[in-house]
């Protein structure tokens, strides 16, 4: 009976075994692998482990770029992380406020930047929002009759104009998630605290942040994750192959694909991968345990 | 009284005004493609500020759907599509079902275990899973893509039905056990219908995801017979775009309309199914 039960249970997840094994896992240590060797585009057969160079330069070597990309993509989560949140919470409150007939209106106007396809956006909003000559941004602008801005030719403008469209992108969800969590707090909490004479601000620290905290935990946690892991919005909007626009801006994940892709080094880009991997991986495990606590 | 009823008509009043503005900062950018898809060509490279469609026209749909290989894009993607969802929810249906239903050794494990490798970005091992496909002359094939995919949704299906089949009371089945079913036979009999919600939105949620991916379409696939919408989309904007901008406008609403829609009808669904998968794991 017992071997029967194991052996339904390999037979029941052997498919996927198979399959996560073969496109997941084994690729994860062929990395690993690749990032002990110094294969590159000279090195395409002939390649030789060469132990761990490739890490030692990532880490130690400050013009490889890698530790300046660390630092982008920590300050773009946190940047866009604590703008979200901020911003969601408040348009969520005002959806929920009493009296607000079209409500659900907003809610359905309000998702479609969600919906759409994000590679779709983010293309639409590089030519026709930022693009220099032709882009809505500067129409605007030379409508009001201000100067031209080239918003992707430097580092921080660009940095700013992608914060702007992964919030555009990213808010309809947050928002969702807010509204949701705020439907479900016990609306006599705040009938008891009007009786005592509390303000809104009393009741907003009082009841609704508390209330509101563990419901969004999950959500929060896993928009930082996509948040941290964001690459279509910096690739597409300033180095599309052949378009480059100036802007050097890397995050971790754009380095890792310019140096596998771009400039060939994959002996580099699987070490920074490595790494990132095990960042994620202990961050992920450090989270989860923090949630379980919570809950 | 009165005095505190106008304060509050008044607060309504701004409250709406705030959010048609939100609402118009949100749906700006697709807007503004719409109209410049419906505009004449020379309309979209203009550095005139205007709203609406000038010169409307449906040029650019018709020179998008007969000019370019639109429809062959469209038959790739739906191709992809449909084969990822079959594999990713052929493999991940029984998986979730021996998570949900078995108690074995390592299953905590296991569960947590596929949680990290979800976390993992896929950009990460493109490099390893291009080298060899190349070993394995993969490129360029419609399976290989497929396969990518199904390993890549497959991770979120188990989770996401798992999560469901877990709400299945168990009762259910041991009732037929004891009429002498066996596991598989229980599964498609019994708990394949209950669960029958969860499938779709599983598989809809694989297939938007698949409509929806450009980075592997395009590093993947180099033919042009073999583009998905994704690749021909990223191809038109890449191309000299004074001459494609408005196309792509066009393409880009033809794109996304049925998406929209679906993401329309499965919304509630969709909201629920992440925050399950995502809290239960």
């Amino acid at each position: 009976m017992r071997n029967k039960k194991k052996a339904a249970v390999w037979l029941h997840s052997l498919p996927a075994m198979i399959l996560i094994g073969a496109i997941i896992v084994f690729p994860i240590l062929y990395t690993a692998y690749i990032s002990l060797t110094n294969m590159n585009m000279f090195h395409w057969d002939n390649y030789e482990l060469i132990g761990l160079d490739n890490y030692v330069r990532a880490l130690f070597k400050v013009d490889t770029g890698f530790l300046t990309a660390i630092l982008t993509t920590l300050l773009w989560t946190a940047l866009n992380m604590i703008i979200q949140v901020v911003i969601a919470f408040f348009i969520a409150l005002g959806l929920n406020a009493p009296g607000l007939k079209l409500k659900n209106l907003y809610k359905t106007l309000l998702m479609f930047p969600w919906a759409m396809p994000a590679y779709v956006s983010i293309l639409l909003w590089k030519v026709g929002i930022y693009n220099t000559e032709f882009g809505l941004a500067n129409k605007v602008l030379v409508a009001l009759g201000f100067e031209k801005i080239n918003y992707l030719s430097q580092n921080v403008p660009a940095f700013i104009s992608c914060m702007v469209l992964n919030l555009w992108m990213a808010l309809p969800f947050m928002i969702m998630m807010f509204d949701g969590a705020f439907q479900s707090i016990d609306k006599s909490y705040y009938e008891s605290a009007k009786m005592d004479g509390a303000g809104f601000w009393m009741q907003l620290f009082h009841i609704t942040v508390p209330s509101v905290k563990p419901i969004m935990a999950p959500a929060v946690i896993m928009t930082t994750f996509t948040t941290f892991k964001q690459f279509d919005i910096i690739y597409l909007l300033t180095q599309q192959k052949g378009a480059l626009t100036g802007a050097t801006l890397q995050t971790i994940l754009t380095y890792a694909h310019q140096n596998a892709f771009v400039s060939n080094n994959y002996g580099l880009s699987s070490a920074v991968s490595m790494i990132i991997f095990v960042l994620i991986v202990i961050i992920s495990l450090f989270l989860n345990r923090g949630l379980k606590e919570e809950v | 009284m009165s005095k505190k009823k106008v304060k509050q008509k008044a607060g309504l009043a701004v409250l709406n005004l705030v959010f048609i503005l939100l609402c118009l900062i949100g749906l700006v950018p697709i807007l503004y493609a719409l109209s410049l898809s419906l505009s004449s060509g020379t309309a979209a490279l203009s550095s005139k500020l205007s709203f609406l469609p000038t010169g409307f026209t449906l040029a650019n749909y018709k020179n998008i759907l007969v000019e370019e290989p639109f429809l062959q894009w469209l038959w790739n993607s739906i191709v992809l599509a449909v084969g990822t969802v079959i594999v990713a929810m052929a493999c991940s249906v029984t998986s979730a079902y021996a998570f949900s239903r078995f108690r074995f050794k390592g299953r905590i494990q296991a569960l947590r275990g596929l949680l990290i490798l979800n976390a993992f970005p896929q950009i990460l091992t493109m490099f390893a899973i291009f080298r060899l496909f190349k070993l394995l002359h993969l490129l360029n094939n419609r399976w290989g893509l497929v396969l990518i995919y199904a390993g890549s949704m497959c991770i979120f299906s188990i989770q996401n039905l798992k999560g469901y089949f877990d709400t299945i009371p168990v009762e259910i089945e041991e009732a037929s056990k004891l009429d002498g079913a066996t596991e598989l036979q229980m599964l498609i009999k019994i708990i394949l219908p209950l669960a029958r919600p969860a499938i779709i939105v599983t598989s809809v949620m694989v297939l938007i995801f698949v409509w929806n991916e450009y980075l592997f379409a395009t590093t993947f696939m180099l033919n042009e017979n073999t583009y998905t919408l994704a690749g021909g989309l990223y191809q038109l904007q890449a191309n000299d775009y004074s001459r494609s901008w408005p196309l792509f406008t066009a393409a880009a609403i033809l794109v996304s309309v049925p998406i929209l829609v679906i993401f329309f009808v499965i919304q509630k669904h969709m909201v629920s199914g992440l925050t399950a998968g995502g809290v239960k794991g």
